[in-house]
């Protein structure tokens, strides 16, 4: 408010502006302390004190990354996991979330709140069955093995995203559809989902996140080393004794990358998901 | 054969509300029926019935001579104009309107040629290609029809599609729509619950209360000759004056409050059932129109049938003063009948007449009304039907 | 009705309800609801209701790992005395419990600072929202690699901070309690823009004349903020909450990134103590007991957040 009166330079300095530039310090510093040492060689790594910005930059970590450390495996895996994983849950998610927004249905506010429930349940409490189960059926080690409970833990969450997005939508539509002789499966097609396109980009950005970052089954069910998504490959880079810090931030850096970009293009989704999940009062 | 018939239509809900009486009504090939009633009347549910969009308690609905109760909205051959246009926001003008012909699997050279004749009787020729947000209120409105036109359906419905135009844009609307239903000539069904627009569009009106229908008939008629006080009061802006009165034990006279009405023989003799009326209480119904001023001719201010009362409030419309005034007698509301209009005057004793601009009237006058007697309505307080044979 | 009233002596007796065929349309359409839905509630019965039954199974009975299967005998509540006796388990327990409470405390309080000071930034607010993005897109392990760089005793960048301010070379990873610190520093690092995004977008959806009434009438900053906007934000802080505590309680990635639990068990917390349990010493039963257990107790958290906040869940059916 005051600053309005300030002229030049002095405007741009008031407490706002000062605090977000320490939160953007917050935020960057560590992201850069990512990003150059990536591009440090071993023994720039190891230096006391640390460069705070590299003398010499290398791009060896990159290229041992995918040479000696099998990270374009890795890579490969997250992507077939996470793209199939999310093209599920968005065909499914879609015709759920469109029956329990807007179809007739007993109990749907009941089952909707049952399927959130179910979805915040902790991940530890169901690997173990889960592993049995799986090896049972000789699942482990298979992109199977992880695409299907991806698939079912991202559904509540999707399936609520979506219907709130066909909840907006006047119901004169689909009675329009109806008049002019559309099925349910073609009103779905040609009405609801072109309307509702900004709620399937918002399940779809969360759906993709998730699975990219997944930790815990991916370490459980994929021990063998061809099958590892990229959160197991980068932990179990070297052993105890000796960590590649450089090979791991270079293919950290790779890793974060895409999804940042994606995350930035859609961050408008973003944080509509995350608001629309707002619990009504 | 009629197109539309309707035998004793009922809606009942599942939690038991009955939202349509004993429904009967027939809409001829190409005649516009206007539909209109006050809100929650179940005039929308009706139509809805007709289109399929809700289901058909019990009754009997026949579209083109076939018994359509239990088939489907694409079934029935029918097209509906929503209150909201409900238009397809991601396609096109010309997408919105071959929609329905290419769910229908038609050759898309026939589709594409339907949509332009459609778009020249619309006038949308060049919006073709724009999608619904980048149009006006009244333009959608055109596209709302053009889709409905373009199936060349044997029935037309709409529901208010009107009622979120401006003031000025309907007035010209109304006459868009008809001109074109008068083009295509099919049979229309229109729901609104404005009076003004059900009397200047329909060639019949049917007129809706609480589920039962009261009367249908061209709107001359039900101006002259409204079935009930609920009619009588529904049609006609500013509503009919409605006074507690009686008549003399003659039945040749009404007594109004202090006031006494001579009846013509004239209008004795259209009004023959008010014989029995004799010494009893009536409901006199008086439209504003009904009351010139006698206005200092002598000769009318002596006569017998002329009302006289004070002055409240003068409004000056240019084209005629609208005169509030006050009589010592009861006036009677007809319950649901009063219009969102701001002219429904609910005080004891208040009345409005509608007067040439030239007369000099203002506040606190007394002012002497020549009444126009053949204009008059007599209705039975019990039953609140009108009396004529 | 008309003034004059009616003058019948009682009413007629009303004819009985009209019964016909109703809402056929509606049950076709609610059965399509059930087919849409069908896979998805196929899928995630299978795959989530199936287990945590099962797991509750499992931790009631002994259960024998062999070469290609796995077989439960016998209805037994060892596996949870075992658990409830064990001194590793209360101090995962309490580990847990502390150290959600505390970074989500943390978080909560930072995140809503941001949002603050984000809400009145004039330029450039769409960038510092995907600036925040960021670290939740991160992959949790990889957050982990990072800090455990910089908390590393000899090369780490934090200890040439301590020195160069004379805080001398704490061994952060490698002594309990600083472990436990530099867990919760790379939790809230990456967790505290998640929640500053949720109270931001709360922040943003408020009326904005209620405030201007507020100036009017004389109220200022901290008064504003603890008597309008708090109040009006309980929801959105219920709902961040509420992630939060859920996934505070599954803290894994970063203690078997960081510290492999240790030092010692300091950062041992009750998933990592489940998984150890189950897949390096291959004690499925009691495993399943610790999983339970954790799944209770993220259960009442959820409760307790919900009713602290005392919000309720909007209710629109058909």
């Amino acid at each position: 408010m005051g600053s309005r009166n300030r002229k030049g330079w002095r405007r741009v300095i008031n407490g706002v502006n000062i605090s977000a530039f320490f939160v953007t310090l917050f935020i960057a510093l560590p992201l850069y302390w990512l990003i150059i040492s990536s591009f440090k060689t071993p023994v720039a790594l190891g230096d006391s004190p640390p460069q705070y910005f590299p003398s010499q930059f290398s791009g060896a970590n990159y290229s041992q990354a995918f040479v000696q450390y099998d990270f374009g495996i890795y890579f490969r895996n997250s992507l077939v996991v996470t793209l199939i994983s999310t093209a599920l849950v968005l065909v499914v998610g879609t015709l759920a979330g469109y029956a329990l927004g807007r179809l007739p249905m007993r109990g749907k506010f009941t089952l909707m709140v049952t399927l959130l429930m179910i979805s915040v349940f902790p991940e530890i409490a169901l690997i173990a069955p889960l592993y049995l189960l799986e090896r049972q059926f000789g699942l482990l080690n298979s992109y199977e093995a992880l695409i299907i409970p991806y698939t079912a833990f991202n559904l509540p969450f999707a399936i609520w995203i979506l219907r709130n997005y066909m909840l907006g939508i006047p119901k004169e539509m689909e009675e329009t559809g109806r008049i002019d002789g559309a099925g349910p499966l073609r009103t779905v097609w040609s009405i609801i989902l072109p309307m509702a396109l900004p709620g399937v980009f918002t399940a779809g950005i969360f759906c993709f996140t998730a699975c990219w970052t997944e930790f815990l089954m991916a370490l459980t069910f994929e021990s063998v080393n061809s099958w590892r998504t990229i959160p197991v490959g980068i932990a179990e880079f070297g052993t105890p004794l000796e960590v590649p810090y450089g090979t791991i931030f270079a293919a950290s850096v790779v890793a974060v990358v895409p999804i940042g970009i994606l995350v930035f293009i859609f961050r408008k989704f973003v944080i509509s998901g995350l608001t629309s999940g707002a619990v009504k009062g | 054969m009629a197109t539309v018939d309707l035998q004793e239509v009922n809606k009942v809900y599942p939690n038991g509300f009955h939202a349509v009486k004993d429904f009967s009504l027939n809409i001829s090939e190409g005649e516009f029926m206007v539909l209109v009633g006050p809100s929650g009347c179940g005039k929308t549910t009706a139509l809805r019935m007709v289109a399929g969009l809700e289901d058909i308690t019990s009754g009997v609905l026949r579209i083109a001579g076939k018994v359509v109760n239990d088939e489907t909205p694409k079934e029935r051959d029918i097209a509906m104009v929503f209150q909201n246009y409900a238009l397809y926001p991601h396609m096109t003008v010309a997408e919105n309107i071959g929609f329905a012909l290419k769910l229908r699997k038609m050759p898309k050279a026939n589709i594409t040629s339907k949509v332009k004749e459609t778009a020249e009787i619309l006038g949308l020729t060049e919006w073709l290609d724009r999608k619904p947000g980048q149009l006006s209120g009244g333009q959608r409105q055109r596209v709302a029809m053009g889709r409905a036109i373009v199936r060349e359906p044997s029935v037309f419905l709409m529901d208010e599609p009107l009622s979120n135009l401006d003031a000025k844009l309907r007035v010209q609307m109304r006459a868009e729509v008809q001109r074109i239903q008068r083009r295509i000539n099919v049979a229309t069904l229109y729901v609104t619950h404005d009076q003004i627009e059900a009397m200047t569009m329909g060639d019949r009106v049917a007129v809706m209360r609480s589920g039962v229908l009261q009367q249908v008939d061209h709107p001359q008629v039900l101006y002259d000759h409204p079935n009930n006080l609920f009619v009588a009061a529904f049609i006609g802006s500013p509503s009919m004056n409605l006074y507690e009165a009686s008549m003399s034990d003659d039945a040749a006279a009404v007594r109004l409050g202090s006031q006494e009405l001579a009846l013509p023989a004239a209008d004795r003799d259209t009004h023959p059932g008010l014989a029995r009326f004799g010494g009893k209480k009536i409901i006199l119904g008086v439209r504003p129109e009904h009351l010139p001023a006698a206005n200092g001719n002598a000769a009318a201010e002596a006569a017998d049938s002329t009302l006289v009362g004070n002055v409240d409030l003068v409004e000056a419309l240019g084209s005629e003063l609208m005169v509030h005034f006050t009589i010592d007698a009861h006036t009677v509301v007809a319950e649901g009948a009063a219009s969102d209009d701001a002219d429904s005057t609910a005080r004891a004793g208040e009345g409005v007449a509608r007067v040439e601009p030239s007369v000099k009237v203002k506040v606190g006058d007394r002012i002497t009304f020549a009444v126009n007697t053949a204009g008059l309505q007599f209705f039975d307080p019990e039953t609140e039907l009108a009396i004529w044979d | 009705m008309t003034t004059a009233s009616s003058a019948a002596d009682e009413p007629a007796p009303r004819p009985a309800p009209l019964v016909g065929r109703h809402d056929v349309n509606r049950k076709r359409m609610a059965r399509l609801g059930w087919a849409f839905s069908a896979p998805a509630l196929i899928i995630v019965a299978a795959v989530t209701i199936f287990p945590i039954l099962y797991s509750v199974v499992m931790s009631l009975s002994n259960v024998n790992v062999t070469g290609n299967g796995f077989s439960l005998s016998g209805v037994t509540g060892s596996n949870y005395s075992l658990v409830v006796k064990n001194s590793t388990w209360h101090y995962a327990l309490g580990f847990t419990i502390v150290y959600t409470l505390i970074t989500v405390a943390v978080e909560l309080v930072l995140g809503t600072l941001i949002a603050l000071v984000l809400q009145r930034l004039t330029a450039g607010r769409g960038w510092m929202m995907a600036l925040l993005l960021i670290p939740w897109s991160m992959i949790t392990v990889i957050n982990a690699e990072l800090w455990l760089y910089i908390f590393n005793g000899i090369y780490g960048v934090m200890d040439a901070i301590f020195t160069a301010v004379g805080l001398g070379h704490p061994n952060f990873l490698g002594t309990n309690d600083p472990a436990i610190i530099s867990l919760m520093i790379a939790d809230i690092w990456k967790t505290t823009p998640f929640v500053a995004i949720i109270v931001l977008a709360g922040l943003v959806m408020l009326p904005g004349d209620i405030f201007e009434a507020a100036e009017v009438d004389g109220s200022s900053g901290w008064s504003t903020f603890w008597r309008i906007t708090v109040p009006l934000l309980r929801p959105t802080l219920a709902l961040a909450v509420m992630f939060r505590v859920l996934q505070a309680f599954g803290l894994f990635d970063l203690p078997y990134v960081m510290t492999g639990g240790g030092p010692g068990t300091s950062t041992t917390s009750l998933a990592i103590l489940g998984y150890d349990a189950m897949f390096k010493n291959l004690s499925f039963g009691p495993g399943a007991a610790v999983a339970t257990t954790t799944a209770l107790l993220v259960l009442l958290g959820c409760l307790i957040s919900l009713r602290t906040f005392r919000v309720q869940v909007g209710k629109e059916d058909s």
